[in-house]
């Protein structure tokens, strides 16, 4: 069984916004909601000494995902692979499991009553293509792939960068990784 | 229209208001029956799962999908399942409590031939649903705070703190709904009911101070974001409402009140006990818009359209 | 991929399509099935996108079927611009159409209908060869902004202008005014990719872009005032001892003229004007000059500083001689025109349109490079070295503000009709309050575009291009560069849209061009000019399939064998082209177009140094603003100030604030950035609102927030060269707007 992992090369990424789009777009999400956004960070500084970066963002789907345990009616579910998802048909839009991300990375759709996330594309992994935001990245800022198979790149990267987890210390063990 | 929504909302803050302040009505009345070896108001103790009842209807309407509401009972992992489960099992028991306490000869059973409430004269029976009201009712009461403080991503509520806080409302709500029920009907020990504006005092006096305290203890807290979220309670836009509605009008002002010897003035300090109450909780509630941002998220959604921009509503036309 | 689309299902083929939403046209992958695209994906096999999509590519389905699209032939049937329209057979609208331009032609001669085009919109070689037949030298587009005036400036230097950079072998890269950051995202991938590899960056920009973030340094110079750093670079370069004496003293003439001539431009006399100090302006030079070979990225910049920029791009050109980076390996190259396809000038048939007509050309008298004069010296230069001539579309054009001048005054001479390929010159040209009143004021205008935009609201017909997915793409920088990439239509075009190819044949034929036309479909006419390449295959479409691209072989250093394409045979560092166009043959220093130094009472109405014009995601130029989710991702213009000034000025991050100039005012929302000097502000191009009421007087506001309306197309403000006018390096206020404003009348 795959681990399905993400790795974010923020030194990669300029900001252009396609994987947001392309994930809106593909995934035909109502007009408000995106899965994916690419924050800006900074400039940071004082004219002309400035640092700048961006900050792509997505689920996490977490190893310890506190979405799945906080859902009172098991729409939210995680596979085995790691696909943190929901069952749309079993979901109530109680909005627990979205007060219970920390990252965000859960979005009520207004049209349905239900909630809605990234779920890495799981219908594209299922025909062997990789998730909308990486297909469609000029930078190959993002990675996706296996954490299981060491000869994977998502593999030697975790093991051979240092990459860091967002909010790390809330314990929720996040799938994706960032190198700085 | 992105940020719309995104989080609970004002009808979740009064479910947990009602849920809260029956709970405190079922413990309390437990309390009496086992330790007093009396019983609160009848009004007060059908009042109490009503109350539970109103919140539940609160609470389905603030769901995205009303119809399904029967499936929030699916998973014995999340707190709201437990919730929801332990509700229904409250509401059911102090009903059955509190008609021990219906007259038989009164409307509408005295419509029956015969007394259906067959249980009216067994004491074991009243000390049972009242062992029994005692923990569902201390769970009602506290589980919306355990809900919050379980949330790690929202910076005002983590923590146990919050748990605290909810029990402590909901017991004070609770027994300042029971004073008030006194005057609809009257409590079979006018000792007990006289006690409860000296009860709900002390509660507010702790209520004050573990308020003051959990806000200090944010604001100076472990993370940036924690002290931000406590500094809109305290010099912030929610410092109005916060201070002046909740910790003053709901809470300093009833204090006072309550001790006064006059049971008009302790009858609206039972009064604005319960409009503290409600206000806490939608401040509460509010206060879970902010979330842990990440870098430069904040600004990205700033950024985003409020949602009423032309340019999303020209397809309708 | 749609999530509810089966792409395995029978019937479904995969057509090798191209994007077509800006120059890159990165190679996409369309999923068909019935003539119907089901989905589209970056193709991982194109060389320069490897499988990435921008924003803009991605939203290619959307761009194909959106309800907003023009799709049948429209003809105006109440007062111009009240939006009231009957939709008519193509034929009949190019009968009346022509019928009407044969009427115009009769009575004020074939000049009087001139035609503009949108930046790689449309496919123009068809367009100019429509107006040769028909006689009219006033074909015109933004290329007077884009590149154009640099590439005609530096092939009067040494006899071409690189296209292909040998970038995989180069040290250093300079970034003059350029983005690629947000508007190049295949380019960008390979400059991040060789900068792990050691490429040193060098970004010169007012603004901290997303490719300054990058970059190994960052130059933020004032705004326009590029020539000076030019300046002072050769300066540094040839007397700090960086300069390669052998290609000077071997390969280049005039090389004493030049180091006289810079003698003064120290970094010192340099620092004042561009707001650098001299160790800034010093570490530039030096990186590019000991960091060899290095590159200097062509790039839209310099072409839109206005008066300056003719000498600019000289004094650029010359960097690149002075430091022997011309077409060594790694550094820039000269392939000059292909050898091997028919390149997009040898199908426009210059040769048709009579010395007479070409002395016509608007602007021509004023500004030489890109107009007849300089186009005609320097084609017969290249045609006797290179045997073909640069593209005449582009780089010979009617200067664009002398024709929307014409239509208003009727000087010198009345120009009657104005055909308008896939362009918005209300957004996209200088100096909107004139496009706009010639707009409204010429006598027959046709909108040829995709879209209902501000212009075609205006015009008398509008005919419905075909985009994206419904075209053939050869993209070969028009036969000026060695390579090329083709790519097929996914499906035929839907509803009553045409390629535009379609549209100038047919209406060539209409006004009595038979057998001038012998391509059928704009297949037929690429398949003749691929299939001298020698591969084997039948058809364009096949050639597509299996071969897809041509690279040929490298050739460096050409110029030992051949020297270069110039009178001399030499880099003419002292240019003896330009010097009998009339123009300095060694680039004079010339302030920038609005400065504080030259014109101290304008700098105290207006303090703040006004850019303009950069790319932005997800928008290109001033399309996609209809196209939801990417709206939504950036829905309100933005202008960048700093902090600083923002306080001075009680302006708070997210208002809404007046830019104004001499020109007129605009409103944008402010977006606080330390990312810009204190002393400039940036604001975006392109922005209207199609959600608005299109007809006249609102025309989808386009006036409100439009750069266009602060910018100058004033011949003393033009660069004498080439006529290029001023978006950057203005004088401008900026101030609070009060929030109820929400309509400017146009």
């Amino acid at each position: 069984m795959p681990r399905y992992a993400m790795v974010i090369d923020t030194r990669r990424c300029i900001g252009c916004h396609s994987c947001t789009a392309a994930c809106k777009i593909h995934n035909e999400l109502p007009d408000d909601m995106v899965y994916n956004p690419v924050t800006t960070v900074g400039p940071v500084g004082i004219f002309p000494n400035l640092s700048l970066s961006f900050l792509p963002l997505l689920c996490m789907h977490c190893d310890n995902p506190p979405c799945v345990d906080a859902c009172p009616t098991q729409a939210s579910q995680q596979r085995e692979d790691g696909v943190v998802f929901v069952e749309d048909s079993k979901c109530v839009g109680c909005l627990s499991c979205i007060m219970a991300c920390p990252y965000g990375a859960r979005h009520h759709n207004h049209a349905t009553g239900t909630v809605a996330k990234c779920d890495f594309c799981k219908h594209r992994l299922a025909i062997g293509k990789l998730p909308h935001c990486v297909a469609t990245c000029h930078q190959k800022a993002r990675i996706f792939g296996d954490l299981e198979d060491p000869e994977s790149e998502v593999s030697k990267l975790v093991n051979g960068n240092r990459t860091v987890r967002l909010l790390s210390e809330l314990d929720t063990q996040p799938s994706v990784f960032y190198i700085y | 229209m992105s940020n719309k929504h995104q989080s609970w909302g004002w009808m979740l803050a009064v479910d947990f208001f009602f849920a809260g302040a029956g709970g405190g009505m079922l413990v309390l009345a437990a309390l009496v029956e086992l330790f007093g070896n009396s019983r609160m108001s009848l009004a007060g103790n059908l009042l109490g799962p009503a109350f539970m009842c109103i919140g539940c209807i609160f609470l389905i309407f603030e769901l995205g999908k009303p119809f399904r509401a029967w499936r929030v009972f699916m998973n014995p992992k999340a707190i709201l399942t437990v919730g929801a489960w332990t509700m229904s099992v409250a509401i059911a028991t102090a009903f059955v409590y509190a008609a021990m306490a219906l007259p038989a000869k009164a409307f509408p059973l005295n419509l029956l031939p015969f007394d259906p409430i067959v249980w009216r004269d067994w004491v074991w029976a009243g000390k049972l649903l009242a062992v029994v009201n005692l923990i569902t009712g201390l769970v009602v009461a506290t589980y919306p705070g355990v809900l919050l403080g379980r949330l790690k991503g929202r910076p005002f509520w983590t923590g146990p703190g919050i748990m605290a806080l909810f029990l402590l409302s909901s017991l004070v709500t609770g027994t300042a709904a029971h004073y008030l029920c006194g005057f609809v009907t009257e409590a079979p020990s006018v000792v007990v009911w006289n006690a409860l504006p000296g009860v709900f005092a002390l509660l507010l006096m702790f209520q004050l101070v573990l308020w003051i305290g959990y806000l200090w203890i944010k604001q100076s807290g472990a993370t940036e974001n924690e002290a931000a979220a406590a500094r809109r309670w305290t010099s912030g836009d929610r410092s109005l409402a916060g201070k002046g509605a909740f910790l003053f009008l709901g809470t300093l002002v009833p204090l006072v009140l309550a001790l006064l010897p006059n049971p008009a003035a302790q009858a609206v300090a039972a009064a604005l006990v319960l409009f503290g109450g409600v206000t806490m909780r939608l401040l509460v509630i509010k206060s879970g818009d902010d979330r842990t941002y990440l870098p430069g998220e904040k600004r990205y959604n700033l950024r985003l359209p409020n949602g009423d921009e032309a340019f999303l509503h020209k397809s309708a036309h | 991929m749609s999530k509810n689309v089966d792409l395995n299902q029978e019937g479904v083929q995969v057509k090798k399509s191209a994007c077509y939403f800006c120059h890159q046209n990165c190679g996409v992958l369309a999923y068909v099935k019935d003539n119907k695209v089901l989905a589209i994906e970056g193709d991982p096999e194109f060389p320069t996108n490897q499988g990435g999509l921008c924003c803009r590519g991605n939203a290619a389905l959307l761009h194909l079927d959106h309800p907003d699209r023009v799709n049948y032939p429209l003809k105006r049937v109440g007062k111009r611009g009240e939006g009231k329209w009957e939709k008519i057979p193509w034929q009949q609208a190019i009968d009346e159409i022509a019928a009407r331009l044969q009427d115009i032609k009769q009575k004020f001669g074939p000049e009087a209908v001139a035609t503009a085009g949108g930046t790689q919109r449309t496919d123009d070689w068809a367009r100019r060869r429509f107006m040769n037949y028909f006689g009219s030298p006033n074909g015109f587009h933004n290329a007077h902004l884009c590149w154009i005036p640099t590439f005609m400036v530096e092939t009067a230097i040494y006899g071409w202008c690189p296209f292909d950079l040998d970038i995989g072998n180069s040290r250093c890269l300079v970034l003059w005014g350029q983005n690629p950051g947000a508007s190049g995202m295949p380019e960008m991938h390979h400059i991040k990719e060789l900068q792990d590899k050691g490429l040193k960056v060098i970004v010169i920009d007012p603004r901290f872009t997303e490719t300054a973030a990058k970059a190994d340094l960052w130059l933020p110079l004032r705004p326009g005032s590029d020539l000076a750093l030019a300046l002072s670079w050769l300066h540094v370069i040839i007397y700090e001892g960086m300069a390669d004496d052998d290609f000077l003293t071997n390969w280049c003439t005039g090389y004493e003229e030049l180091a006289a001539h810079v003698v003064d431009f120290s970094p010192e006399w340099a620092a004042p004007l561009t707001w650098l100090t001299p160790e800034q302006i010093r570490a530039g030079a030096v990186m590019y000059a000991t960091n060899k070979p290095g590159n200097i990225q062509w790039g839209t910049s310099v072409d839109q500083i206005g008066r300056p920029a003719g000498a600019t791009m000289h004094a650029r050109a010359l960097l690149r001689a002075v430091t022997g980076n011309l077409d060594l390996p790694g550094g820039d190259l000269l392939t000059g025109p292909s050898k091997d396809f028919i390149t997009d000038e040898e199908m426009e048939a210059n040769d048709v349109l009579t010395a007479g007509q070409k002395a016509k050309q608007l602007g021509s008298d004023k500004f030489k490079m890109v107009t007849w004069p300089g186009y005609q010296r320097i084609a017969d230069l290249t045609k006797k070295f290179w045997g073909k001539a640069p593209t005449a579309e582009w780089m010979c054009e009617a200067h664009p503000p002398s024709v929307f001048r014409a239509i208003i005054s009727g000087e010198p001479y009345p120009v009657k009709a104005l055909l308008v390929s896939a362009t918005n010159p209300i957004s996209s040209y200088g100096e909107t309050k004139l496009v706009m009143e010639a707009l409204r004021k010429v006598d027959f205008m046709i909108a040829h575009d995709y879209w209902m935009t501000p212009t075609a609201s205006l015009a008398d017909y509008v005919i419905p291009s075909a985009g994206a997915l419904e075209r053939p793409t050869i993209t070969s920088s028009y036969g000026c560069a060695d390579f090329l990439l083709a790519s097929q239509r996914a499906i035929q075009p839907m509803y009553g849209r045409r390629n535009d190819y379609n549209f100038w044949r047919d209406l060539g034929l209409a006004c009595g061009q038979q057998g001038n036309w012998p391509w059928e479909t704009v297949e037929d006419a690429y398949f003749d000019k691929i299939k001298g390449l020698g591969y084997d295959a039948k058809t364009y479409d096949e050639f597509v399939e299996n071969q897809r691209f041509h690279f040929p072989e490298r050739e460096y250093s050409k110029y030992k064998e051949r020297g270069f394409a110039t009178p001399s045979g030499k880099v003419e560092l002292y240019s003896s082209v330009l010097e009998e166009l009339g123009y300095p043959p060694l680039p004079q220093y010339v302030g920038p177009t609005e400065n504080e130094i030259d014109n101290p009472e304008l700098a105290e109405k207006f303090p703040l140094v006004l850019t303009t014009g950069g790319g932005f995601m997800p928008f290109h130029h001033s399309e996609h603003f209809q196209i939801t989710p990417l709206r939504y991702l950036n829905h309100s213009p933005y202008m960048d100030i700093n902090p600083e000034t923002a306080a001075k000025l009680s302006i708070q991050d997210g208002d809404w604030v007046w830019i104004e100039t001499a020109r007129g005012r605009i409103r944008q929302k402010a977006n606080l950035t330390p990312g810009i000097d204190p002393r400039v502000v940036f604001t975006q191009r392109g922005w209207w609102y199609p959600e608005r009421d299109m007809r006249d007087p609102v025309l989808g506001g386009c006036m409100e927030s439009n750069a266009n309306v602060l910018t100058t197309t004033a011949d003393v403000d033009c660069d004498p060269f080439s006529g290029a006018w001023a978006n950057r390096g203005l004088m401008c206020r900026v101030y609070k707007a009060e929030q109820a404003a929400e309509k400017e009348v146009c």
